[in-house]
Protein backbone atom coordinates (compact mmCIF):
# COMPACT_ATOMS: atom_id res chain seq x y z
CA UNK A 1 0.00 0.00 0.00
CA UNK A 2 3.16 2.36 0.94
CA UNK A 3 1.09 5.88 1.58
CA UNK A 4 -0.42 6.43 -1.48
CA UNK A 5 -3.37 8.08 -1.79
CA UNK A 6 -6.41 6.65 -2.79
CA UNK A 7 -9.74 7.48 -0.86
CA UNK A 8 -11.89 10.65 -1.14
CA UNK A 9 -11.40 10.33 2.74
CA UNK A 10 -7.62 10.82 2.09
CA UNK A 11 -8.22 13.58 0.16
CA UNK A 12 -10.81 15.27 2.25
CA UNK A 13 -8.64 14.97 5.59
CA UNK A 14 -5.33 16.66 3.63
CA UNK A 15 -7.47 19.32 2.28
CA UNK A 16 -9.38 20.21 5.65
CA UNK A 17 -6.42 19.41 7.86
CA UNK A 18 -4.06 21.75 6.06
CA UNK A 19 -6.55 24.25 5.04
CA UNK A 20 -6.85 24.76 8.79
CA UNK A 21 -3.51 24.96 9.19
CA UNK A 22 -3.02 27.64 6.67
CA UNK A 23 -6.17 29.38 7.03
CA UNK A 24 -5.04 30.05 11.26
CA UNK A 25 -1.42 30.66 9.54
CA UNK A 26 -1.52 32.65 6.24
CA UNK A 27 -5.43 33.20 5.37
CA UNK A 28 -6.15 35.28 8.59
CA UNK A 29 -2.95 36.64 8.84
CA UNK A 30 -3.25 38.17 5.35
CA UNK A 31 -6.18 39.68 7.03
CA UNK A 32 -4.59 41.20 9.99
CA UNK A 33 -1.78 42.91 8.12
CA UNK A 34 -4.75 44.24 5.76
CA UNK A 35 -6.44 45.74 8.69
CA UNK A 36 -3.14 47.74 9.59
CA UNK A 37 -1.44 47.56 12.95
CA UNK A 38 -0.82 45.88 15.15
CA UNK A 39 0.49 43.56 12.55
CA UNK A 40 1.91 40.93 14.96
CA UNK A 41 -1.10 38.56 16.36
CA UNK A 42 -0.85 40.11 20.07
CA UNK A 43 -2.02 44.03 21.15
CA UNK A 44 0.02 46.39 21.05
CA UNK A 45 0.71 47.98 24.55
CA UNK A 46 2.33 51.37 25.75
CA UNK A 47 4.79 51.78 28.13
CA UNK A 48 2.78 51.81 30.80
CA UNK A 49 1.13 48.56 29.87
CA UNK A 50 -2.29 49.62 28.70
CA UNK A 51 -3.63 48.18 25.65
CA UNK A 52 -3.66 50.62 23.05
CA UNK A 53 -4.54 48.41 19.87
CA UNK A 54 -5.50 45.31 19.60
CA UNK A 55 -5.55 42.88 16.42
CA UNK A 56 -8.78 42.22 14.05
CA UNK A 57 -8.65 38.56 14.60
CA UNK A 58 -8.01 36.82 18.13
CA UNK A 59 -4.90 35.28 18.48
CA UNK A 60 -6.57 32.29 19.84
CA UNK A 61 -8.70 31.76 17.55
CA UNK A 62 -6.06 31.57 14.81
CA UNK A 63 -4.49 29.25 17.34
CA UNK A 64 -7.20 27.02 17.67
CA UNK A 65 -7.78 26.70 14.18
CA UNK A 66 -3.58 25.28 13.38
CA UNK A 67 -4.21 22.94 16.41
CA UNK A 68 -7.69 21.54 14.57
CA UNK A 69 -5.78 20.87 11.41
CA UNK A 70 -3.09 18.96 13.40
CA UNK A 71 -5.87 17.01 15.14
CA UNK A 72 -7.53 16.45 11.92
CA UNK A 73 -4.01 15.56 10.59
CA UNK A 74 -3.75 13.24 13.50
CA UNK A 75 -7.35 11.13 13.67
CA UNK A 76 -6.39 10.72 9.64
CA UNK A 77 -3.14 9.34 10.38
CA UNK A 78 -4.84 6.93 12.82
CA UNK A 79 -7.27 6.15 10.73
CA UNK A 80 -4.84 4.90 7.99
CA UNK A 81 -3.23 3.13 10.39
CA UNK A 82 -6.29 1.27 11.64
CA UNK A 83 -6.87 0.42 7.89
CA UNK A 84 -3.31 -0.90 7.76
CA UNK A 85 -3.85 -4.39 7.08
CA UNK A 86 -1.59 -5.60 10.37
CA UNK A 87 -0.09 -8.70 11.54
CA UNK A 88 -0.18 -10.72 8.49
CA UNK A 89 3.72 -12.24 8.08
CA UNK A 90 4.95 -11.72 4.92
CA UNK A 91 8.56 -13.11 6.20
CA UNK A 92 9.87 -15.68 3.39
CA UNK A 93 11.00 -18.73 5.55
CA UNK A 94 14.01 -20.39 3.85
CA UNK A 95 14.98 -24.31 4.97
CA UNK A 96 18.30 -24.59 5.86
CA UNK A 97 20.08 -27.71 6.02
CA UNK A 98 21.20 -28.47 9.94
CA UNK A 99 25.03 -29.47 10.17
CA UNK B 1 15.81 -23.14 10.05
CA UNK B 2 16.89 -19.85 9.86
CA UNK B 3 14.25 -16.64 9.73
CA UNK B 4 14.54 -13.61 8.27
CA UNK B 5 12.93 -10.98 10.11
CA UNK B 6 11.74 -7.87 8.56
CA UNK B 7 9.68 -5.27 10.36
CA UNK B 8 5.99 -6.11 9.08
CA UNK B 9 5.25 -2.37 8.79
CA UNK B 10 7.66 -1.28 6.61
CA UNK B 11 5.55 -2.29 3.22
CA UNK B 12 2.20 -1.17 4.98
CA UNK B 13 3.22 2.42 6.28
CA UNK B 14 5.70 3.62 4.45
CA UNK B 15 6.64 7.61 4.22
CA UNK B 16 9.09 7.00 1.98
CA UNK B 17 10.05 10.75 0.65
CA UNK B 18 8.49 10.33 -2.99
CA UNK B 19 4.87 9.12 -1.12
CA UNK B 20 2.34 11.93 -1.57
CA UNK B 21 1.97 12.39 2.32
CA UNK B 22 5.85 13.49 2.11
CA UNK B 23 5.29 15.83 -0.40
CA UNK B 24 2.08 17.40 0.70
CA UNK B 25 3.65 17.87 4.51
CA UNK B 26 6.91 19.17 2.61
CA UNK B 27 4.46 21.55 0.56
CA UNK B 28 2.62 22.67 4.16
CA UNK B 29 5.88 23.86 5.72
CA UNK B 30 7.02 24.86 2.59
CA UNK B 31 4.35 27.69 2.85
CA UNK B 32 3.97 28.69 6.53
CA UNK B 33 7.91 28.98 6.50
CA UNK B 34 7.46 31.14 3.64
CA UNK B 35 4.74 32.84 5.10
CA UNK B 36 7.31 33.75 8.24
CA UNK B 37 9.53 35.92 6.57
CA UNK B 38 6.91 37.29 4.13
CA UNK B 39 4.86 38.48 7.25
CA UNK B 40 8.30 39.98 8.76
CA UNK B 41 9.51 41.75 5.59
CA UNK B 42 5.86 42.87 4.40
CA UNK B 43 5.17 44.61 7.66
CA UNK B 44 8.39 46.28 8.10
CA UNK B 45 8.13 47.74 4.43
CA UNK B 46 4.78 49.01 5.60
CA UNK B 47 6.21 50.56 8.71
CA UNK B 48 9.25 52.10 7.66
CA UNK B 49 9.74 51.58 3.84
CA UNK B 50 12.91 50.37 2.27
CA UNK B 51 15.15 52.13 4.97
CA UNK B 52 14.58 50.12 8.11
CA UNK B 53 16.96 51.42 10.84
CA UNK B 54 16.13 48.46 13.54
CA UNK B 55 18.67 46.36 11.19
CA UNK B 56 21.93 48.21 11.71
CA UNK B 57 21.05 48.48 15.51
CA UNK B 58 20.67 44.89 15.60
CA UNK B 59 23.72 44.20 14.17
CA UNK B 60 25.72 46.25 16.17
CA UNK B 61 24.23 44.51 19.05
CA UNK B 62 26.08 41.24 17.65
CA UNK B 63 29.15 42.51 18.89
CA UNK B 64 31.07 40.04 21.05
CA UNK B 65 29.39 37.49 19.54
CA UNK B 66 30.46 34.19 17.44
CA UNK B 67 30.28 35.84 14.30
CA UNK B 68 33.00 38.57 16.07
CA UNK B 69 33.56 41.79 14.29
CA UNK B 70 31.20 41.00 11.17
CA UNK B 71 27.82 42.15 12.18
CA UNK B 72 29.65 45.73 13.11
CA UNK B 73 31.41 45.94 10.43
CA UNK B 74 27.88 45.29 8.48
CA UNK B 75 26.17 47.72 10.19
CA UNK B 76 28.93 50.52 9.88
CA UNK B 77 29.80 49.78 5.84
CA UNK B 78 27.03 47.77 4.39
CA UNK B 79 24.08 50.33 5.92
CA UNK B 80 23.11 51.20 2.33
CA UNK B 81 22.64 47.72 1.58
CA UNK B 82 21.08 46.37 4.74
CA UNK B 83 18.50 48.84 5.70
CA UNK B 84 16.34 48.62 2.21
CA UNK B 85 17.61 45.09 1.81
CA UNK B 86 16.35 43.04 5.30
CA UNK B 87 12.89 44.22 4.27
CA UNK B 88 13.12 43.88 0.55
CA UNK B 89 15.13 39.71 1.21
CA UNK B 90 12.78 39.20 3.70
CA UNK B 91 9.35 39.62 1.61
CA UNK B 92 11.25 38.26 -1.74
CA UNK B 93 12.72 35.22 0.16
CA UNK B 94 9.65 34.46 1.72
CA UNK B 95 7.57 34.86 -1.64
CA UNK B 96 10.13 32.66 -2.98
CA UNK B 97 9.49 29.83 -0.24
CA UNK B 98 5.41 30.38 -0.05
CA UNK B 99 5.00 29.64 -3.88
CA UNK B 100 8.07 27.59 -4.88
CA UNK B 101 9.88 29.57 -6.68
CA UNK B 102 14.19 29.73 -6.95
CA UNK B 103 13.12 27.80 -3.73
CA UNK B 104 16.64 26.98 -3.15
CA UNK B 105 17.96 29.97 -3.91
CA UNK B 106 15.02 31.47 -1.60
CA UNK B 107 16.01 28.90 1.22
CA UNK B 108 19.78 29.87 1.03
CA UNK B 109 19.43 33.58 1.64
CA UNK B 110 16.78 32.59 4.41
CA UNK B 111 19.45 30.43 5.74
CA UNK B 112 21.47 33.27 5.93
CA UNK B 113 19.17 35.57 7.91
CA UNK B 114 18.13 32.85 10.32
CA UNK B 115 22.40 32.20 11.28
CA UNK B 116 22.16 36.09 12.34
CA UNK B 117 18.59 35.62 14.28
CA UNK B 118 20.06 32.67 15.82
CA UNK B 119 23.31 34.52 16.68
CA UNK B 120 21.92 37.74 17.36
CA UNK B 121 19.09 36.37 19.41
CA UNK B 122 21.06 33.35 21.31
CA UNK B 123 20.95 33.79 25.00
CA UNK B 124 21.59 29.25 25.06
CA UNK B 125 19.68 29.70 28.11
CA UNK B 126 18.11 25.71 27.16
CA UNK B 127 20.57 25.15 24.47
CA UNK B 128 22.19 25.80 21.31
CA UNK B 129 18.74 24.33 19.69
CA UNK B 130 17.18 27.26 19.64
CA UNK B 131 13.70 28.36 18.09
CA UNK B 132 15.66 30.35 15.65
CA UNK B 133 18.00 26.89 14.78
CA UNK B 134 15.22 25.25 13.87
CA UNK B 135 13.72 27.52 11.74
CA UNK B 136 17.29 27.90 9.95
CA UNK B 137 17.44 24.22 9.95
CA UNK B 138 13.86 24.14 8.11
CA UNK B 139 15.25 26.45 5.51
CA UNK B 140 18.37 23.84 4.88
CA UNK B 141 15.67 21.13 4.83
CA UNK B 142 13.91 23.31 2.10
CA UNK B 143 16.47 23.40 -0.41
CA UNK B 144 17.39 19.43 0.01
CA UNK B 145 14.60 18.24 -0.47
CA UNK B 146 14.08 20.80 -3.55
CA UNK B 147 10.83 21.52 -1.87
CA UNK B 148 9.57 23.93 -4.60
CA UNK B 149 8.55 20.93 -7.13
CA UNK B 150 6.01 19.90 -4.66
CA UNK B 151 3.27 22.06 -5.60
CA UNK B 152 5.46 24.46 -5.81
CA UNK B 153 6.41 26.98 -8.81
CA UNK B 154 9.98 25.56 -9.45
CA UNK B 155 8.21 22.39 -11.23
CA UNK B 156 6.78 24.68 -13.91
CA UNK B 157 9.72 26.81 -13.99
CA UNK B 158 12.46 23.96 -14.25
CA UNK B 159 10.77 23.21 -17.88
CA UNK B 160 10.74 26.34 -19.68
CA UNK B 161 13.37 26.60 -22.06
CA UNK B 162 16.17 28.88 -20.41
CA UNK B 163 16.20 26.20 -17.70
CA UNK B 164 16.74 23.35 -20.29
CA UNK B 165 18.92 25.05 -21.89
CA UNK B 166 20.88 25.90 -18.58
CA UNK B 167 20.60 23.11 -16.53
CA UNK B 168 22.68 24.30 -13.73
CA UNK B 169 19.87 26.78 -13.21
CA UNK B 170 18.23 23.86 -11.24
CA UNK B 171 20.42 24.40 -8.39
CA UNK B 172 18.60 27.67 -7.63
CA UNK B 173 15.61 26.06 -8.17
CA UNK B 174 13.59 24.14 -5.42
Amino acid sequence: MNDTIITTIDRAAMALGGGLVLLGVVGLGIVEVLAGPPYGAAPTTNDAGEVVATPMVDANLRVFLVVAGLVVLLAWQVYRMAGTAGGEDTTQRVEMTAD
Amino acid sequence: MATNTANPLADEFAFDIGGPVATYWVALLRVITGWYFFHAGVTKIIESGFNYAGATGYLQGMTGTALGPLPVWMANNLAWLVKPGVPLFETLIGLGIMFGALTRLAAFGGAIFMTLFWVGNGGYGHGLVTGDFQTLLIFVTLAALAAGRYYGLDAVIERTTLVERHPKLKYLLG
